[in-house]
């Protein structure tokens, strides 16, 4: 395998340190050994396990690709908790991790032949079929019902979590994120005299980097949404309504797939999550690495790779990438090079353009304007938005790095805060409908993949609209995209380049909750866990 | 293939001058009765809808097809809906995904379990199948709920469910190039009267002489009331929905309890989960956002019930409406009140049920036949002028079994 671990290779028991210890934990029954609390997608990939998981509809191999716990495309089942995004558990010792949705398992999974008959059935296959002999009608929807699902749910017995009431706060200025651009908008804020608090999902990033002693941070704590009033969130102790006055968000950006076909193959990663194996888990993901698109986060990985001893081509334009060829895993790319379409060899390709992280402007209702590839919200120098009440700094304004601009915008809105006629913290924002000002000019290969968590094609967004489905809402509904996990968060853009958006588009209605939350979290209880007593 | 026609029908367009029907709501209600009118030699119909199709309850709501009612007389009538679905793939040849996943009312109390064995008497004499399980038996039958809430029993049937957003395509299909026509995006904002009756509907694409409207809104009934000067006791609430990331087959029945609160969930053929548990003091109104309070209610109420459901992911959540009338029975048919306006709302949450069935009896009254009896129940007109929805009853029985 091209995955190997930089330091120890493979490693050995003999290799543990009180820095690193070795311990064993299981996947699909067999032992591996691993370095506890480093992530656990990282031990299962430095293992051999580049396919950690099956598409839902046509069982494509998915394997790390994000660095954000966002993509879904590393869920599989851990110590009997279903669809579980491995590269945010550490490995603990024993743990018991099982992929799913495939037969027999996702590295051989059998159904993976139903990605050869994708044109056979497109997301309308049924409308028309399954209906003659009449008899067999319960018996077609039994096998559909069948190939349905993704986890399991196991029976946990009499254990009953407690409920929790959720905890309530307010303050002038909400900081929703604390990357870079929420740290600068959270500490201009509270400089300028605002009560503030800043939320933030990541695990240990707020505490390793707090904004400023002024600033009431809410470590591991994911916002929920925006609802009538209050902004939600949750953490591991429950749920938070929150009230503020104003709220800046600073969600920060997704990794923006490139829309070719292949494009979701293990080995597909973005240059976030390189760079990060590299450096911090000591782990290359591979030997001959293909850099696509642009930006400082793609020349970060460029070097860290070679330094890392890889060999790296590019970076190549994004509208260079043609396809990514190979199955289990990248096996190599075809470029347009001066005209002419080329082939490479690869065991990585690595990709730099990000997205804003829009789904909470979205769903309050702020307009988008279309920049290069993808939607992003517009904003004036000081980080407002079309909204009353809401800002957007940072990557999630699609202004990533520029920190100048997010202090400016935490000014702003402590000054907003301040001039409120009333003590008391509003109570609604604004909203509106979150109106995407086109023209989209960016085409899509019909073989493309748009909306991963359905595996929706761009011929198949181009049917719907010939049929008359062409409504946003309709044109969901149809397909499915934009209703799987990721709700849109990788394949809104996507799919408004395959819809060819010509002018004004009003995206389908961006629901709650922005993030996927498990009803024990809701209720204030820990997701339930099987832990084995003896291994 | 007809689809490029469904292209055509939805194509956006001005209002036509004229039309001898005009339906005002374009979901469940307003294409089956379109369907049913053309079926009755009716072509000249307009759809008027405000969104897209289905875009009110019909595309919010989880379309349990359920014969087992509380009552006999709504329990002889749903079985004719069941039936009308069970047919639809082959009246319109399009596959619905009517399945037949099984249907329960878990009970939590003892009392519960007392009211309920004349009730599976009266589903036997109309040849519904329904059986009345201890809790063992539940638990057997219902794995989901072990570890959870002590049973007192069920009531279990083979009831379906159907797949909504195909039940529209279906008729859109059907629908296409037989001759009605569909203003989507499209508004009533003005009802124009005369001293016979309905003369015109003005709209947002334009004026429409017409001389029979159907408010087939449903949540927005009382408000297109309104703009005909027409009164009717029924009012919204809103209800929501929480759906979870596919999981593997794991409940084989569409559950529903009444105690403490009203809730429910099933898995959809794809393995979703859907889910609610109902707030009692929901405010009447027009209002289908999402709540937080919701959320945190749902979990509650369903960690508690179904321990093993603490570990489904909520991935998405939307709010749609219930039009309420005072005896949860909806009102179709004629009203007394203007000439040439017909009701076909406050279908108080069986819309999707009740619909098709119900619309094929409509079609029949506006095309000039006799009143089938099956529309007995639901004349518009049963209620007082005055009477208005402004609570209801928090014993969800009640509502259905009126004192004697």
């Amino acid at each position: 395998m091209p995955v190997v671990r930089l330091t120890r290779r493979p490693p050995q028991p003999a290799d543990a340190t009180p820095e690193t210890r070795l311990v064993e934990f299981s996947f699909d029954g067999r032992t591996l050994l691993g370095i506890e609390g480093e992530p656990l997608a990282a031990s299962l990939l430095v293992a051999g396990q580049r396919i950690l998981s099956r598409s839902f509809r046509f069982h494509r191999p998915r394997g790390l690709m994000c660095s954000t716990g966002q993509c879904g495309w590393c869920e599989c089942e851990v110590d009997g908790v279903p669809s579980v995004r491995t590269c945010r558990v550490p490995l603990a010792p024993g743990m018991v991790v099982r992929g799913e949705h495939a037969v027999p398992s996702v590295g051989r999974d059998v159904l993976g032949l139903l990605d050869f008959g994708a044109r056979l059935v497109p997301p309308t296959f049924y409308h028309h079929r399954f209906l003659h002999p009449r008899r067999l009608r319960k018996a077609y929807l039994d096998v559909i019902r069948w190939f349905g699902g993704r986890g399991a749910l196991r029976w946990h017995g009499d254990r009953r979590p407690t409920t929790r009431p959720a905890r309530e706060a307010s303050c002038d200025v909400l900081v929703v994120g604390c990357g870079p651009g929420g740290v600068a908008a959270a500490r201009a804020a509270a400089e300028a005299g605002a009560r503030v608090i800043a939320l933030e999902a990541d695990p240990g990033w707020a505490r390793a980097a707090p904004p400023s002693t002024e600033v009431r941070v809410l470590a591991d704590t994911t916002a929920l949404g925006i609802y009538d009033g209050v902004c939600a969130a949750v953490d591991a102790d429950g749920t938070w309504e929150i009230r503020a006055d104003q709220i800046i968000v600073a969600t920060g950006s997704y990794d923006r797939v490139p829309s070719v076909p292949g494009a979701d193959r293990p080995g597909v990663m973005a240059a976030r999550l390189v760079a990060r194996l590299v450096e911090r888990d000591a782990i290359l993901p591979g030997r001959r690495a293909v850099l696509i698109g642009s930006g400082p986060d793609l020349d970060l990985a460029g070097t860290i790779l070679r330094s890392a001893g890889a060999s790296t081509s590019g970076p190549h334009a994004t509208h260079q990438l043609r396809r990514v060829s190979g199955r289990g895993g990248v096996r190599g790319v075809e470029l347009l090079r001066d005209g002419a379409s080329v082939t490479e060899r690869a065991h990585l390709v690595v990709f730099g353009d990000r997205v804003p992280a829009l789904e909470m402007l979205l769903q309050a209702g702020a307009e988008m304007e279309w920049r290069g590839d993808h939607p992003a919200p517009i904003v004036d120098d000081d980080g407002r938005t079309s909204l009353a009440g809401f800002f957007a700094v940072g990557g999630a304004a699609g202004r990533s790095g520029d920190l100048a601009a997010a202090g400016r915008a935490g000014k702003a809105a402590a000054d907003a805060a301040r001039s409120r006629p009333s003590a008391a913290v509003a109570t609604t924002w604004s909203r509106g409908e979150p109106h995407l000002h086109g023209p989209v000019t960016n085409r899509v290969p019909g073989d493309a993949i748009v909306c991963f968590c359905e595996d929706v094609r761009a011929r198949e967004i181009a049917a719907e609209l010939d049929a008359g489905y062409g409504q946003p809402e309709l044109l969901k509904r149809r397909t499915g995209a934009l209703t799987g996990p990721c709700q849109g968060k990788y394949c809104l853009a996507a799919v408004a380049c395959a819809a060819g958006v010509a002018g004004d588009w009003v995206p389908p209605t961006a629901r709650p909750p922005l993030r996927p939350v498990r009803l024990a979290e809701l209720a204030g209880a820990h997701p339930l866990a099987e832990r084995p007593t003896s291994t | 293939m007809t689809r490029p026609q469904v292209a055509e029908l939805l194509r956006p367009a001005a209002a036509p001058k004229s039309a001898e029907v005009v339906i005002i709501g374009g979901g469940i209600t307003g294409l089956a009765l379109a369907r049913e009118l053309v079926a009755s030699g009716i072509r000249d119909i307009v759809i008027l809808e405000r969104g897209y199709p289905g875009s009110g309850a019909t595309g919010r709501n989880v379309a349990r097809i359920r014969a087992m009612q509380l009552t006999e007389s709504l329990s002889r009538i749903a079985l004719r809906c069941q039936t009308k679905y069970d047919r639809m793939g082959d009246d319109l040849g399009f596959n619905v995904l009517f399945y037949r996943l099984g249907y329960a009312w878990v009970l939590y109390e003892d009392a519960e379990v007392e009211r309920m064995r004349p009730i599976v008497d009266m589903h036997h004499g109309l040849g519904i199948r329904s059986r009345l399980l201890p809790p063992e038996a539940t638990l057997r039958r219902l794995p989901i709920l072990r570890g959870g809430d002590p049973v007192a029993g069920s009531v279990i049937h083979d009831d379906a469910i159907v797949h909504h957003d195909a039940v529209v395509w279906a008729h859109l299909e059907h629908l296409a190039g037989r001759g009605p026509r569909f203003l989507g995006g499209t508004s009533a904002v003005g009802v124009v009267r005369g001293d016979a009756g309905v003369l015109a509907v003005e709209t947002t694409a334009g004026l429409i002489e017409t001389r029979n409207v159907v408010n087939a809104t449903d949540g927005w009934s009382s408000e297109i009331n309104a703009l005909a000067g027409v009164r009717t006791p029924n009012r919204p609430y809103r209800r929501e929905v929480l759906v979870t990331a596919p999981i593997r087959r794991s409940i084989d029945a569409a559950i529903t309890f009444y105690l403490p609160v009203e809730g429910w969930f099933n898995q959809t053929l794809r393995g979703e989960i859907v889910m609610g548990v109902v707030d009692p003091d929901e405010p009447t109104g027009i209002n289908q956002a999402s709540s937080f309070a919701f959320l945190r209610r749902t979990a509650a109420v369903m960690t508690r019930k179904a321990p093993a459901l603490g570990n489904v992911t909520v991935i998405r959540q939307w709010g749609g409406m219930y039009d309420v009338s005072p005896d949860h029975l909806p009102l179709v048919g004629p009203t007394r009140q203007l000439e040439g306006w017909w009701q076909a709302n406050g279908w108080s949450g069986r819309g999707m049920l009740l619909a098709p069935y119900l619309s094929e009896l409509l079609a029949g009254r506006i095309a000039g036949r006799a009143a089938h009896p099956d529309l007995g129940a639901f004349d518009p007109d049963r209620f007082g002028v005055e009477q208005v929805v402004t609570g209801q009853d928090r014993d969800y029985y009640a509502r259905y079994v009126q004192p004697h």
